[in-house]
């Protein structure tokens, strides 16, 4: 039994990974910007959603005011930082340090508007209750799990079907080609920061609710988002999903066997692991030179 | 030739006159090595808060002749956080005395102090090996093992028998698993299981797990920081419903204000704020509510007490006519030993520590209250 509740516990917490991971994922993945501030995006969605909840708003509107300001910040981050760089040619590193600058700008922020401490939205959705005896599972791990099912499967039809979706999945192939299809690279690459960005929102929600939040939050969020990203194979969205899952999962389980204290390191294991022996991740592919 | 030799002279002097004034009138460089960011952010909050009601309380009785001039670094509150800083206060900021908190940063930070001679008082760090650290290491604050041992009777009288331990992999943490270990079986009880979990860990819902298959009477948890609170909901969260128990980490107001809280049992110094008679305490208590429109929590006295002390050594060397540094810091708390402070007459032991009654506090609808 106990290995099933670690499982379930493992599926949970995978999901939230998941879709912590699929934002830069797909921001990677189109516009091969290094969005180390996506983490900034995650803490202001959550902050956004904790703030209208502790103004006793609805939760829907909580939601709301977490995605139009993850996407806000995510357009203005691509429109005022990330654009004038590449137009002076910067340097992968001077993007890493102006999103870096950033994301501690956000964390500062954050304390002075919401304090040092820790901070939870509180929900009757996370009180697990035993489904059999010695199994406990609580409503948020239906949510979590369906929010992430149903977002994966919009989020693909959209880049599969959509003119816009393939799109997206060309701009970091060939922006030249695009430009000759009549496709613009500059509103490509703000649909890529926009619904990245949008796709934090429903992770940084439901830590809000499950784990809770702390100003510092940004540097987990880029930990986990960078070791899926990697495991799942650099770009690839679908992939970032099921790594994510995949590192949550194997935190869990791994101590059925081992020693608490190894749970995170377990996830890194794998990715050392794949960095070893796969390194183009679960769905990249491999590239000769 | 000449006039322009007087000339370049007076000027010389003139340019060299402020910098002789301000070596007969210059500050004393205080430091403070607190965690300001990071997840254990809110205690170097909580502690900066206490420094500078001394602070003003110290300006405003005109205690010292000279100013102070408080100088902060971050410690992050880790072991790498705090060397670093030290190094800085001691070598760039020249800093005689200097306050710090949490056990990996003062054990790491110690070393540093003590080659640069500067006196280094911790009122946030609790684990037992801070005792005797260094000569220049003096602690404001109870260690842990006074902690976990004013708890054990409380235990024996509850009958919660078998305690499980969720405890962070730290010098800190370390120190209460031993302390348990060795003092459970003395009250006739047992610790059924240890879960070590790292310092930056977030998600507890496995560890609930394993928890809940030991089924233990109650569960102490030795973490701070963030990492507490989000301890306390998700085992909470997960069906875990035994009595919490903690050391003074717990008094944070993140945790007493969680509702998952409720019903937690901590151990701190005594603090009791209602029944005080001596002034020293009564202006505390009465400024801090003035300032902050809430009770001071034990750190908020600690730190009071430890900027305090600063001020009553300065102000004895002053006396004496001795330059205020570290070396002479030392030997006037050596020589004084017993001092006024917030929570009345303390008395530095020969190992660094302050003696000081114990209570148990349990949370009750977002406040501490004293249970024993």
């Amino acid at each position: 039994m106990l290995f099933l509740q670690l499982l379930l516990s493992g599926i949970q917490t995978g999901a939230i990974y998941a879709l912590t991971a699929a934002g830069f994922a797909l921001i990677f993945g189109a516009t091969r910007i290094f969005h180390v501030a996506h983490g900034a995006t995650f803490a202001l969605a959550g902050y956004a959603f904790l703030a209208c909840s502790q103004a006793g708003l609805p939760w829907f509107v909580g939601c709301l005011a977490a995605l139009l300001i993850a996407v806000g910040f995510g357009l203005a981050m691509d429109a005022f930082i990330y654009r004038p760089i590449q137009r002076h040619e910067g340097s992968f590193f001077t993007v890493f340090v102006a999103a870096f600058g950033m994301t501690i700008a956000v964390q500062s922020l954050i304390e002075i508007g919401f304090g040092r401490g820790f901070a939870v939205v509180d929900t009757p959705l996370t009180m697990a209750r035993a489904v059999v005896p010695g199994l406990y599972l609580a409503d948020i791990f239906w949510v979590a799990t369906g929010v992430a099912l149903v977002l994966f499967i919009l989020v693909t039809l959209f880049l599969e079907r959509t003119r816009a979706g393939i799109g997206l999945r060309a701009l970091s192939e060939n922006p030249e080609l695009l430009r000759a299809y009549g496709l613009s690279s500059r509103r490509l690459s703000a649909l890529a920061f926009g619904l990245g960005s949008a796709l934090a929102v429903p992770g940084a929600v439901l830590t809000a609710a499950t784990s809770g939040l702390q100003p510092a939050i940004s540097a987990q969020v880029m930990l986990i988002s960078l070791a899926a990203a990697v495991v799942g194979g650099i770009g690839s969205l679908r992939g970032a999903a099921l790594a994510g899952l995949l590192l949550g999962v194997v935190e869990n389980l791994v101590i059925s066997a081992v020693d608490t204290q190894w749970s995170s390191a377990a996830g890194f294991v794998v990715l050392f692991a794949f960095i070893l022996f796969r390194p183009s991740g679960l769905f990249g592919q491999a590239v000769t030179r | 030739m000449l006039q322009r030799r007087i000339f370049l002279l007076a000027t010389a002097a003139g340019l060299a006159a402020p910098g002789i004034l301000r070596a007969q009138g210059s500050p004393y460089v205080v430091g403070t090595l607190f965690p300001m960011s990071g997840p254990n952010a809110e205690y170097g909050m909580l502690f900066t808060n206490a420094v500078q009601l001394a602070f003003e309380h110290i300006k405003a009785d005109g205690m010292l002749k000279r100013p102070i001039d408080l100088r902060a670094q971050d410690s992050l509150a880790t072991p790498q956080g705090g060397a670093v800083g030290m190094q800085k206060l001691a070598s760039v900021d020249g800093a005689p005395y200097v306050m710090l908190g949490f056990t990996g940063v003062s054990k790491a930070a110690a070393p540093i102090g003590t080659r640069s001679k500067v006196m280094m008082v911790n009122g946030g760090g609790v684990g037992p090996d801070l005792a005797g650290l260094s000569p220049y290491f003096w602690n404001v604050i109870p260690l842990v093992n006074q902690e976990v041992k004013a708890l054990l009777p409380w235990l024996q009288q509850k009958s919660l028998k078998r305690v499980a331990l969720i405890y962070v992999d730290d010098p800190l943490g370390n120190s209460v698993l031993e302390q348990l270990r060795k003092g459970l079986p003395g009250v006739g009880g047992e610790l059924v299981d240890t879960y070590s979990v790292p310092p930056a860990a977030q998600q507890f819902a496995a560890v609930a797990a394993k928890v809940r298959s030991a089924n233990p009477d109650a569960v102490y948890f030795a973490s701070y920081g963030a990492q507490q609170s989000q301890i306390i909901k998700q085992l909470r969260d997960n069906g875990i419903r035994q009595q919490l128990l903690t050391y003074s980490a717990g008094s944070i107001p993140s945790v007493l204000s969680l509702p998952e809280s409720e019903g937690l049992v901590y151990t701190s110094q005594a603090a009791d704020w209602s029944s005080a008679q001596d002034p020293v305490t009564q202006r505390f208590v009465k400024d801090w509510r003035a300032k902050y429109n809430s009770d001071p929590s034990i750190y908020h006295q600690n730190y009071y007490n430890a900027m305090r002390l600063f001020g009553l050594l300065a102000q004895e060397l002053e006396k004496a006519g001795t330059p205020v540094n570290g070396e002479n810091l030392l030997q006037t708390l050596l020589k004084v030993r017993q001092f006024t402070f917030v929570g009345g007459e303390g008395t530095f032991q020969d190992n660094g520590t302050l003696e000081l009654p114990m209570q148990i506090n349990q949370i009750h609808d977002g406040r501490a209250q004293k249970i024993a």
